[in-house]
């Protein structure tokens, strides 16, 4: 659904409109009449299978959830706990549905689909409702003491610059200050209850999403009687927030204040409020962990490669996290080309230590990274009688694409993005070669040992996990191909100044009459004019094309010149 | 089944599509006839090679004499019998029948009283019963004889007979323009046949556009133009679409495309496989859309909108 209603090509909602070659690409889903009605009914069904039978949206993490201990399995009660995975993808599939909905609706005049589309929509607004619950009672604050080796840890992550300790905790504490106040007005869902703490000069805090529910997560009234009535399960995670789901719940949240949720208002007035704590949230745990992530004067945390969290872990899959919220506070807030820069570099290392675009060394351990992947152990979650559950996340490449797009589309400066793309076609060659080559996932994601031959080839069953972050890559990709191309200065002036210099021969040409010679030369001039209006027109918006077509008048009136000149001198 | 075959301008390519399509449609096994209601020039018989019905028949027994009331019914003539083309002569095996109903030699549009309607609902009642595909060929443009059929198939008797509209235009923007107007504009199909007591929902259901000598700016045959005039096309193409989209001739309610063809361009007539595999003057394409076109009249899931 994420290109279907992005990628405006695509244009699925529409049939009438949908590209011709978008249809041929798409014909083993049907002729673009029947793919709406089609993606419609899978749609529902998916909605569906994912709600329980008293109509409970269902968020649960099931197979993706991985025992710690080698022989003990997940018991289903722990396989049943919700994730925060879950809600983030949930509000971007329920945004995008519905705003499909909307759209394929004023196509419908027959009654019978009408009423699947209605179902549909419903179905999808109740889903994003519970996720958006869900979100907000995951969000969470943790405050701890600067002394407490939680508070050790992130001084040392910060103090970049050999300063004393005390100096570090008041500098934290001064540029985190506006974060702090405005977490005094989360009120409602989690998180509340830890803010009291931050008054106390000698805390710290960390703010952003646990894996799931946070335990003792208030419940969240809603106005609405039946959504109200829905059970809202308690929650079990440890109140700490976890980077890899603090990165993925900001990026499906964003889709909520996206300019396309308001034109088409695809949200209710209680989804609206929910959004706007929501949002208070994103904006709030964007900016502390920026601030943290390029702290001090002089290298950035960032940049201290690789990142350690409060609680002793260290990794380069954390980096990225790290690096990733730092590029979207850096659009929100349009940061500069320096500090862009900067986290560019930075993700050009990764994509070197990943053995993305490098390769790698006999027994590499940064092929852990891809294959297995970075396992975190869920805390919290081991008290249903079960081991204690752990994640994994494997999408280091994918994650690492999409933000070297991002940071391309968002820098102005020409050889910077032309560096930026360079990096992002070689992790894309990295990703191709982890296409699975036969089977009936053929073309999808991940075969991990297409890149890396130390690694034993997995079976042929795709992963939606990583087919679908790669889709993210290629959407991002397409987003980035939308916008004009950067325009250099410098290009910019010399064009100018050609056409300046092919301006005055071509008038001087028409001076001397050739506008009223024989048909061969009048049609070089006229040639010549129309290609020097059109380099005037592009002057400003593609310099190094007005820039060629004048070089070809130059050309084209120097020939004149040039023959002319052998009139008299005979050589 | 009842299809009756309009467009708003001529030079559409309607009646050699109709024609073609009702071949291909006899070719497939079912029995087909061919009506000739073009009144005002009534030379079907020219794109069956039958030369006497070539700008009608003289016999003073075609379609015309029959809605004037001179006659109690109207001449019938079996290509596969009466055709001068060779290749039409013998009916092929398998084949259903193949039947024109000519006009008139030296005929002319006439205005329609009741009778007139009566007389038409009849014949239609007749070929449907007879027939399991009637194609009426109607003249370009609002006519009589639009006006007659609408109000025949408005009446009682004629509920159990299923009547659809083909709407010929070619891929431009003057005819998509066109075509919109003749069935939503003033005066168009669906006024008029609202009018004449039809639901205009339905009615409107029962109309689709078929999209003529269409050239595909990707296509092979192509490769001869410069690659700025292919830039061009594609986006003009892109931009008909647009339009199309917008004046309700869009992809929901197009049930064919007939690619150009050397052969239509230069003669209107009947392609034959013979023209296709043996003298390969035609293209296979275009017999391709012959046939989906001739299949997809009857196939009612193509029918149902959105």
């Amino acid at each position: 659904m994420l290109p279907a209603t992005t990628v405006e090509s695509f244009g699925l909602d529409e049939p009438d409109a949908t590209d011709d070659e978008v249809a041929r690409a798409l014909r083993g889903l049907g002729d673009p009449v029947e793919i709406p009605q089609r993606l419609v009914r899978v749609l529902t069904e998916y909605m569906r299978r994912y709600t329980d039978d008293n109509g409970t949206p269902v968020f649960s993490g099931d197979s993706y959830f991985r025992s710690s201990e080698r022989d003990r399995e997940p018991t289903h009660a722990q396989t049943k706990l919700d994730v925060v995975d879950s809600f983030a993808v949930s509000v971007t599939l329920a945004l995008a549905t519905i705003g499909f909905v909307r759209v394929f609706r004023a196509q419908l005049r027959r009654e019978d689909i009408r009423v699947e589309v209605d179902t549909l929509e419903k179905l999808a607004s109740t889903r994003l409702t519970a996720a958006m619950v869900g979100l907000l009672r995951s969000f969470t604050v943790s405050v701890f003491d600067a002394d407490s080796p939680l508070g050790r840890a992130l001084v040392r992550t910060t103090n970049q610059s050999g300063l004393p300790a005390r100096h570090v905790i008041d500098d934290l504490r001064r540029a985190l200050r506006q974060v702090a106040a405005a977490l005094r007005e989360v009120t409602i869902g989690s998180g509340a209850a830890q803010v009291l703490d931050l008054e106390n000069p000698h805390r710290l805090f960390e703010c952003g999403w646990s894996w799931g529910i946070v335990k003792d997560a208030p419940r969240i009234d809603l106005d609405d009687p039946a959504e109200d009535a829905r059970p809202q399960p308690d929650g079990v995670a440890e109140a700490a927030p976890y980077l890899y789901f603090t990165m993925v719940a900001l990026d499906g949240i964003a889709a909520l204040f996206s300019e396309r949720t308001r034109i088409l208002g695809l949200l209710t007035e209680e989804q609206q409020r929910l959004a706007r704590a929501l949002q208070l949230r994103w904006d709030l745990t964007q900016q502390y962990w920026a601030t943290i992530a390029s702290f001090g004067p002089g290298r950035w945390p960032l940049e201290d490669l690789p990142w350690r969290t409060t609680d002793e872990v260290e990794n380069d899959h954390l980096s990225l996290l790290v690096s990733a919220v730092t590029v979207q506070d850096l659009e929100s807030r349009r940061g500069s080309d320096a500090a862009l820069d900067r986290v560019g570099q930075v993700l050009e290392e990764l994509a070197a230590r990943g053995r993305v675009t490098r390769r790698p060394v006999a027994r590499d351990p940064a092929v852990t990274l891809h294959s297995p992947g970075v396992s975190f152990e869920l805390v919290g979650s081991g008290g249903l009688g079960g081991p204690r559950l752990t994640w994994v996340a494997s999408d280091f490449s994918p994650l690492l694409l999409k933000r070297m797009l991002q940071v391309a589309r968002l820098v102005r400066d020409t050889d910077l993005r032309g560096r930026l793309l360079a990096q992002a076609d070689l992790v894309w060659d990295h990703l191709v070669k982890r296409r699975l080559v036969e089977g009936a996932g053929r073309d999808l994601w991940d075969q991990p040992s297409g890149a890396f031959s130390e690694i034993d080839p997995s079976d042929d069953s795709p992963s939606w996990y990583y087919t679908e972050r790669v889709v993210e890559c290629l959407v991002a990709a397409a987003n980035l191909l939308d916008t004009s191309p950067l325009r250099s200065g410098s290009l910019a002036g010399l064009a100018s100044e050609l056409l300046n210099e092919a301006d005055h021969l071509f008038d001087r040409e028409l001076l001397s009459g050739g506008g009223e010679s024989g048909p061969a030369l009048r049609h070089a001039l006229q040639n010549a004019r129309a290609a020097l209006r059109r380099a005037r027109q592009l002057l400003d918006e593609r310099p190094g094309t007005a820039y060629v077509l004048a070089s070809d008048v130059l050309r084209e009136l120097d020939r004149l010149a040039a023959a002319r000149q052998s009139v008299f001198e005979a050589d | 089944m009842l299809v009756f075959a309009t467009s708003d301008k001529g030079g559409t390519g309607r009646s050699v599509t109709s024609s073609n399509v009702a071949y291909r449609r006899a070719l497939q096994g079912s029995d087909v006839c061919y009506l000739d209601f073009d009144f005002g020039s009534p030379t079907a018989g020219t794109i069956f090679n039958v030369d006497n019905a070539a700008r009608g028949v003289t016999s003073g027994l075609g379609l015309h004499s029959y809605m004037q009331g001179r006659v109690s019914e109207p001449v019938a003539i079996d290509i596969w019998t009466e055709s001068d083309r060779p290749s039409l002569r013998h009916r092929p095996p398998g084949a259903g029948r193949l039947v024109l109903f000519p006009g008139d030699a030296g005929g002319s549009e006439f205005s329609i009283d009741d009778e007139a309607v009566q007389r038409c609902v009849r014949l239609l009642r007749r070929v449907d019963e007879e027939f399991e595909l009637c194609l009426l060929d109607l003249s370009a443009g609002r006519s009589y004889a639009t006006d007659m059929v609408l109000a025949a198939t408005a009446a009682p008797e004629m509920r159990s007979v299923t009547a659809r509209w083909l709407v010929f235009h070619r891929w431009t923007r003057q005819h998509i323009i066109a075509a919109n107007g003749l069935v939503h504009g003033r005066r168009g199909i669906i006024e008029v046949g609202q009018d004449r007591g039809h639901d205009p929902r339905e009615l409107a259901d029962s109309i689709r556009f078929v999209r003529t000598a269409v050239v595909d700016p990707n296509s092979d045959e192509l490769a001869g133009l410069r690659s700025s005039q292919i830039a061009w096309l594609r986006d003009c193409n892109r931009d008909l679409q647009e339009l199309a989209s917008a004046r309700k001739v869009g992809r929901t309610t197009m049930l064919g495309a007939i690619p150009l063809d050397p052969v239509l361009q230069w003669r209107e007539q009947l392609i034959s496989d013979n023209d296709v595999y043996a003298r390969q003057i035609a293209n296979r394409e275009t017999v391709d859309a012959f046939e989906l076109l001739a299949k997809r009249l009857t196939e009612d899931a193509v029918w149902v909108s959105l």
